[in-house]
Parts: structure tokens; C-alpha cells; sequence
């Protein structure tokens, strides 16, 4: 296995309140490999913040047997000066841009190359090339206050990349802005993450930018990571409450379930009818599998809901059905599925007799 | 046009020039104005600078030394600068060698101005977007880069705003140091307009102080408005 480009071990934040210890970050271990787009969700307040600040050590963990390590480097035991050398080696971008006010576009993204060791003529040609890497060429001499939300992030992204770091940390980059801005940030960052070999740890609560780009997620609450993993395999295979809440609010399965529930014919079912969740993955999504349900068996499938979501390049998709049939026919139904590598949740069974006239 | 002048102010006329004159007058009020606009400014930005950055958010958060700041300038901003001019006697005398004239007001005019200054620089810097500075901490840079390039250069518009305000604050106190001693428009005013009901001479001294303020305010506003870009 790849050795992980950031490996923090048991992190706890503590912030001393008046009355009372936060515990924002609690026992945290987190390792990100090289390439990874990292998607760290949770609610307001989760930590998530707290704990992609310590990546950089802006934040230091409060206990004293964590570790942080970056690139290979033990930061916790750098002089302030080394610290400072290797943060540079670390994008960050904000919510709110961060960006100065005084300074035009080209200056703010100068600004980042001050301590480097270019030219003034190279520091102008790097500039002109990471304007251009994020399209805002002909932006280079306005001001901040004249550039949209989705522009300014832009300088942000030009600004945090402009030293080559190996990393790029982004806490909720994109939440201050619209849907479709939203989604060409991400789809930036995703490039980036291509062409630069960027390794990108991204904060959000929306389900939709993790979907988007990352390959991995990890989901936080009340400072611990409660579950992660692939993010094929945590769509998938949720194990969290929190997690299965998360997909939902992408996926809206859990408020379409509740919904069919309530409809009568469901709350009725008939013996031989069931209310079943499918799910199913990459290569059987192809199988005419409902057709064959019927041509086989002879029962039939309605479809009550369905969604489908391409994950890296993988449809994975979720079908509430009812199935009926006769008792017998619909139990293999079922195994016929099953042996189709198509994921069979059974939620509720008929128990009302078909009425006979 | 000189018999004109001479006609409606006789005195601004007659103590224009020499010893005691509103021209010498003049000249001590910008030169009391300009030291104390150079030193107690540096003293109260350097002052105000530290307040910001030793607060308990500050890149160097320190609470004994922002403590001991913080009540030094509380209890120099809460003496009166009437009662400062007396009390600096002693230490005017060491530092300047003497306690008259322009120069001898100097030390009092600065103790009362750094004070003053370095609130309005902690007021304003505080204001930069904590997010800013946190960018410049994440790009790897030192608490010097820091305060030069984004406080300094961020907070710019509103200090050139705060000190124009305390220029002309300043200009008010030289007439006040000016009035027990330390010359000026302000002493030419009480001295010569007031104490001998020579009217035209008060009013050509305020006229003169007024044009003053004026053209800082303007030049100020003109400067604060080109570097604003927000
Ligand atoms: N400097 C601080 N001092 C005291 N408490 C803090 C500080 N920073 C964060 N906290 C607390 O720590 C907890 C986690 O905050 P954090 O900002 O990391 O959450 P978050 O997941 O980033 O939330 P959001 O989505 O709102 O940004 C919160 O309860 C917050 O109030
Ligand atoms: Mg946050």
C-alpha cells in the first residue's frame, strides 16, 4: 500500500471554555494518500475545520502523544522557521476567499511567491501561468471587490497552488457560491488533482461535491470520524447513521422510502407481494434484470423509486420495487438476484390474503 | 490692498512678522505639529501594532505583555492634557533640556498623542479579516511579513483615515500646549486676540488653523481613496 502523503495519529483539540472543555477534535487518526481527493463531511460544528487546521499545524493538537505527519516530515518537531518552509508546501483555500483587498489579482497571487526564490521576471511568468491555469487571465489587474464569488475562488485555487504544493487543503471552498459555479470549482480542482498529481483533502457538508470528485471519504461528528472508506464502498454499504443520512440528502432514498411506506397498496401488500430496497453496482446495472424476473418467473416488478449515481466512472444505483407473484415464484425471484450480484433488501412482506371471489 | 488689510485688521497687521509674530506663530504650530505627528506617531503605531498582535487572537498572542500595553495606554489616554503638560515638566526637562517654547512642548504633546494614536492603529488593524492574516499564515509567513505586507497593507485606507484624525487632534493640542508656553497660533490667539480684545488677531488664528485641518482632511481623503479598493 502507498505510504500516505499525510498521516495524523490520535488527535485530540480541546479548547478551554469558560465553563467547560471542547473536545473538537477527539481522538482523530486520519491518513490521506498521494493523489487522493479526500472528502471529509459533517455537520456545523463536527471539527471538520479544526481538523484539517492542524494538516499545517494553524491549529496544534492539545495532547501531547499525537503525531503529524506531512510529506515524511514530523511537523510537531519543527523550529517555527522549518514550519514555515514546509507550510508552503500545503495549498489552503477558504470559504470566504481570504483574499487581500488592497491588492489586484495579479498581487494576490504574487503575493503567495514573495518568499520564493524566483526572479521578479520569474515571478511574473508564474503569475501570468497560474492566472491562466484558472482562466482569469484577463482578470490580472482588477480588484477583488470586482470579481464574482466563483472568480475569487479562482485566485484562491492560483494563490494556494502558486509555490507547487503537494497538497491542497479546501474548507468548504465551495459553499459560499452557487450550484453551477460550485460544480466548476470542483471540477477544477479535480483537474488540478489530474495534471499536478495534487493531493486534495476537501471539507464540505454537501454530499454533492464529495460525490462529485473524491475517491475517499471520511465522515465526522462531534470530532471523531465516525466511518470511512471508498466512496463507492460508503455509498454503497453505509454503516453510520450519520453516513446513511449524508447519501440521502444525494440519493433521497430514506425520505422516498418513508414516503412509499405510507402509500396504502404498500401498507396492505398482499401474500406473494415485497416492498424491496435493490441495489446494484457497475456491471449488473446492464442486465435486463426486470424482463428476466418476469419471463422466468412470471412476476413483476414496479418500480416505485429509483436512483442512480455515476461514482468514478461506476452507476450505482438504488431501486425501491414492489415484487408480486405467486409465495413461491417471488422467493426465487429473490435468489435469482441475489446470484446476479444485485444487493436484495426485503422491507416489508405481504401478509394479506389475495381475495377470492 | 495693504491699506484695505490694515484697515479691517490692524493688529494681524502690525504683529504679523518678528518676535512674537503671527508669521513665527505659524511656524511653531507646524513644526510643533510635525515632530509630534513623526515621533508619537511611530511610538503610538508601534504601540498600537503590539496591542494587536499580542491579543489573545493575535499571531502573537501573549496576555502579560498585551496586559501591560493595554493599561499603559488606558491610563495615559485617561489623563487629561492639561494636567500632561504639567506633569511631563520633569521629564521634559531631562529629555529636551527645557520646558518652553515649541520645543519644550513637544514631550507632553507626543505623551498625550502615542496613546491616543496607538488605539485608533489597534481599532483599525483589528479590523483586517482574521481569514487574510490566517492565508498569510498558511502561505508560511513570519510574524513580520505579516504585519508589513497584510496589516500594514490591508488596514491602509482606515489608517490614513485614523491618522488624519489624529493630526487634526494634534493640531488642537499645540494650541493648547501653545496657550501654557509652548507658542504657536493658539498661544498668539489667547495671548494677543483674547487677553488684549484684539478680535481680528483671534479670528485670522483660528482661520489660519482651520485652513489647516482643511487641507490634511483633503489631502488625507485623496490619499485614502486611491489606496481603497474595496
Ligand atoms: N478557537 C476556538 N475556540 C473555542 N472553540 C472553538 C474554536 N474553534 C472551534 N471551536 C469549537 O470547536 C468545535 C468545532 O469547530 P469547527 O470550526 O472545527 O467545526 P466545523 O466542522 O468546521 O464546522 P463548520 O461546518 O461550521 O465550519 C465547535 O464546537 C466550535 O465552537
Ligand atoms: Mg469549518
Amino acid at each position: 500500500m502507498a505510504e500516505p502523503i499525510i498521516d495524523l495519529k490520535n488527535i485530540c483539540v480541546t479548547f478551554k471554555e469558560d465553563q467547560r472543555d471542547v473536545h473538537a477534535v477527539d481522538h482523530v487518526d486520519l491518513q490521506i494518500n498521494r493523489g487522493d481527493i479526500y472528502g471529509v463531511v459533517g455537520y456545523s460544528g463536527a471539527g471538520k475545520s479544526t481538523l484539517i487546521r492542524v494538516i499545517n499545524l494553524l491549529q496544534r493538537p492539545t495532547n501531547a502523544d499525537a503525531a503529524v505527519q506531512v510529506n515524511g516530515t514530523d511537523l510537531l518537531n519543527l523550529k517555527a522557521s522549518q514550519l514555515r518552509d514546509e507550510r508552503r508546501k500545503i495549498g489552503m483555500i477558504f470559504q470566504h476567499f481570504n483574499l487581500m483587498d488592497a491588492l489586484s489579482i495579479a498581487d494576490n497571487v504574487d503575493f503567495a511567491l514573495k518568499k520564493s526564490n524566483l526572479s521578479k521576471a520569474d515571478r511574473k511568468k508564474r503569475v501570468a501561468e497560474l492566472l491562466e491555469l484558472v482562466g482569469l487571465t484577463d482578470k490580472a489587474n482588477d480588484f477583488p471587490s470586482q470579481l464574482s464569488g466563483g472568480q475569487k475562488q479562482r485566485v484562491g485555487i492560483a494563490r494556494a497552488i502558486a509555490n507547487r504544493p503537494d497538497i491542497l487543503i479546501s474548507d468548504e471552498a465551495t459553499s459560499a457560491l452557487d450550484p453551477k459555479t460550485t460544480v466548476a470549482i470542483l471540477d477544477l480542482l479535480a483537474d488540478l488533482n489530474k495534471k499536478l498529481g495534487l493531493t486534495v483533502v476537501l471539507i464540505t457538508h454537501e454530499m454533492d461535491a464529495v460525490k462529485r470528485i473524491c475517491n475517499r471519504v471520511a465522515v465526522m461528528e462531534a470530532g471523531r470520524l465516525v466511518e470511512t472508506g471508498d466512496l463507492l464502498q460508503i455509498f454503497s454499504q453505509p454503516e453510520a447513521q450519520l453516513t446513511k443520512d449524508f447519501i440521502d440528502t444525494t440519493t433521497h432514498l430514506e425520505s422516498a422510502l418513508a414516503a412509499v411506506k405510507q402509500q396504502p397498496a404498500i401498507a396492505h401488500l398482499k401474500v406473494g407481494s415485497v416492498l424491496v430496497q435493490l441495489g446494484y453496482q457497475g456491471a449488473s446495472t446492464d442486465q435486463p434484470l426486470i424482463t428476466e424476473l418476469y419471463r422466468r418467473f412470471e412476476v413483476s416488478a414496479n418500480i416505485l423509486y429509483g436512483n442512480l449515481e455515476i461514482l468514478q466512472n461506476t452507476p450505482v444505483g438504488n431501486l425501491l420495487v414492489v415484487l408480486s407473484g405467486t409465495p413461491k415464484h417471488t422467493e426465487q425471484a429473490l435468489v435469482f438476484m441475489k446470484e446476479q450480484r444485485v444487493s436484495v433488501k426485503v422491507l416489508e412482506k405481504g401478509t394479506e390474503e389475495v381475495a377470492h371471489d | 490692498m495693504i491699506n484695505f488689510l490694515t484697515k479691517i485688521m490692524p493688529n494681524v497687521i502690525d504683529n504679523w512678522s518678528g518676535d512674537n509674530g503671527i508669521l513665527l506663530g505659524i511656524w511653531q504650530t507646524l513644526y510643533m505639529t510635525f515632530w509630534t505627528t513623526l515621533i508619537g506617531g511611530v511610538l503610538g503605531l508601534i504601540l498600537g501594532i503590539a496591542l494587536v498582535v499580542t491579543d489573545q487572537h493575535g499571531i502573537l498572542a501573549n496576555r502579560v505583555v498585551y496586559n501591560i500595553l493595554d493599561k499603559i495606554v488606558n491610563i495615559l489616554r485617561s489623563i487629561p492634557f492639561v494636567i500632561l503638560l504639567a506633569v511631563a515638566f520633569p521629564l521634559t526637562q531631562i529629555l529636551v533640556g527645557t520646558t518652553i517654547g515649541p520645543k519644550g512642548a513637544l514631550v507632553p504633546l507626543i505623551l498625550g498623542t502615542a496613546p491616543f494614536y496607538a488605539r485608533q492603529v489597534q481599532n483599525t488593524l483589528v479590523q483586517v479579516d482574521s481569514g487574510v492574516i490566517e492565508s498569510a499564515e498558511a502561505l508560511g509567513y513570519n510574524p513580520w511579513t505579516i504585519i508589513t505586507s497584510v496589516y500594514l497593507r490591508e488596514g491602509l485606507p482606515d489608517l490614513i483615515r485614523t491618522s488624519v484624525l489624529t493630526i487634526i487632534s494634534i493640531i488642537g493640542l499645540t494650541a493648547m500646549a501653545g496657550a501654557v508656553g509652548g507658542g504657536g497660533l493658539g498661544y498668539i490667539a489667547i495671548s494677543k486676540g483674547y487677553q488684549r480684545y484684539q478680535n481680528d488677531i483671534t479670528l485670522v488664528c483660528t482661520l489660519l488653523i482651520l485652513v489647516l485641518v482643511f487641507v490634511i482632511q483633503a489631502l488625507g481623503d485623496l490619499w485614502a481613496r486611491k489606496v481603497d479598493h474595496r
